[in-house]
This record gives C-alpha cells, structure tokens and sequence, in this order.
C-alpha cells in the first residue's frame, strides 16, 4: 500500500464503462513527488491522510474475492489514517 | 492510476498484430509539484518523463487524461473493443477517462 494525502478530485464524462459511478481522487504520494489517481469508495476528505491499495488488492477495496478481474480499478484508496504512533 | 497530459503520439508498422488498428498517445504524467506547487493560479506544465500508452477514448493532443496501468488498462481497452477481442494485447498502459475538469487545493 501507498501512504498519501488527499489533495484534489477529477472528474470525466468521457470514460472507459468500468469506471461510470466511480469517484475519483487525486493523491499526492508522502515522501515523493508524485500524484496518483485512486478510486474513492469511504468518501475520504481533501488533506486525509489515506493508504491507497494498487494492483489486484486495489481491486479486492471495490469487491472482494477471486471473480472481480472484470473490474477496471488499479488503484483504491483502502483506508483514512486517524492516527500513528 | 494518474493524471496525465497529451502531448503527443506514436505510430508503428511493425508491431504484434493484436496492437493492430490501436492508437498510441504519449503523455507526460503531472508530478505532485505540477499540481500543487506554488507557481501562481495556473497548474504548471507537466515535467516527467513521457510514457506510451493505448488510446480507444479518442483523446486529443493537449487533453489531460487518466492512464490506468496493467491488468486495468487491459480491461478498459478489452471493454471497448468487440467481443472474442479479449485482452490478450500487449499493452500495460491505457487512457480510461478523459478528464471534464480537475481541482486541487493549494495550501
């Protein structure tokens, strides 16, 4: 998983089917400078700190289990960090 | 994913033939700097190193898009292509939205 913060949103009309209904949010990495694009499903906030899941993990965030390989998705954010110590 | 612009694209004769009839764009990935920093009201232009990736939205040289990486890009070109053109292409870079409009809070 990735560690970022949440600074932004996009939004697209003209869109691969697989990502209608999708939020989408912008992710600047901790630690680098770079941004990602990750599928939003907890309604995360602009300045969260979050973990963003990539890969087939990031698709397990959107549905669990062995069948989800249909689901256009390579990065979901899969939690909102409350804390650390 | 990330959010990319176009700047330009790539065309092949000799390719694997599941690449056939498939458009090329390059984009240049924006960096955290592009879309935060603090270089006045405008983002600026984005820096990185180009990546190639396949198009079937039709996007257009100067539109930012969202580039999906591997088994991703290859559902969302397998998405749009006909049926039995599954997605056994070479590819592990896609366009899957174009993008309407983005925001970042520049604090």
């Amino acid at each position: 998983m990735i560690r970022g913060r949440v600074i932004g949103e996009v939004w697209a009309t003209r869109k691969a089917p697989g990502l209608t209904g999708r939020r989408m949010l912008l992710v600047g990495v901790d630690g680098q400078d770079r941004a990602m694009v990750a599928i939003d499903t907890l309604d995360a906030r602009e300045g969260e700190a979050v973990m963003v899941s990539v890969g087939s993990g990031a698709r397990n965030v959107l549905a669990p289990g062995p069948d989800n390989r249909a689901l256009l998705c390579d990065a979901a954010i899969s939690l909102i960090v409350d804390g650390e110590g | 994913m990330f959010l990319a612009k176009v700047i330009g694209s790539v065309w092949s004769s000799v390719k694997w033939p599941e690449l056939g009839g498939m458009k090329l764009l390059l984009v240049r990935p924006y960096s955290l700097a592009d879309l935060a920093g603090d270089a006045g009201d405008a983002p600026a232009a984005p820096t990185h190193d180009g990546v190639v990736c396949a198009d079937v939205l039709g996007a257009g040289v100067g539109e930012d898009v969202v580039i999906a990486y591997g088994h991703a890009a290859r559902v969302a070109v397998s998405e749009l292509l006909p049926d039995g053109a599954k997605p056994s292409i070479p590819i592990d870079a896609a366009v899957v939205a174009i993008v309407d409009r983005w925001a970042v809070n520049r604090q």
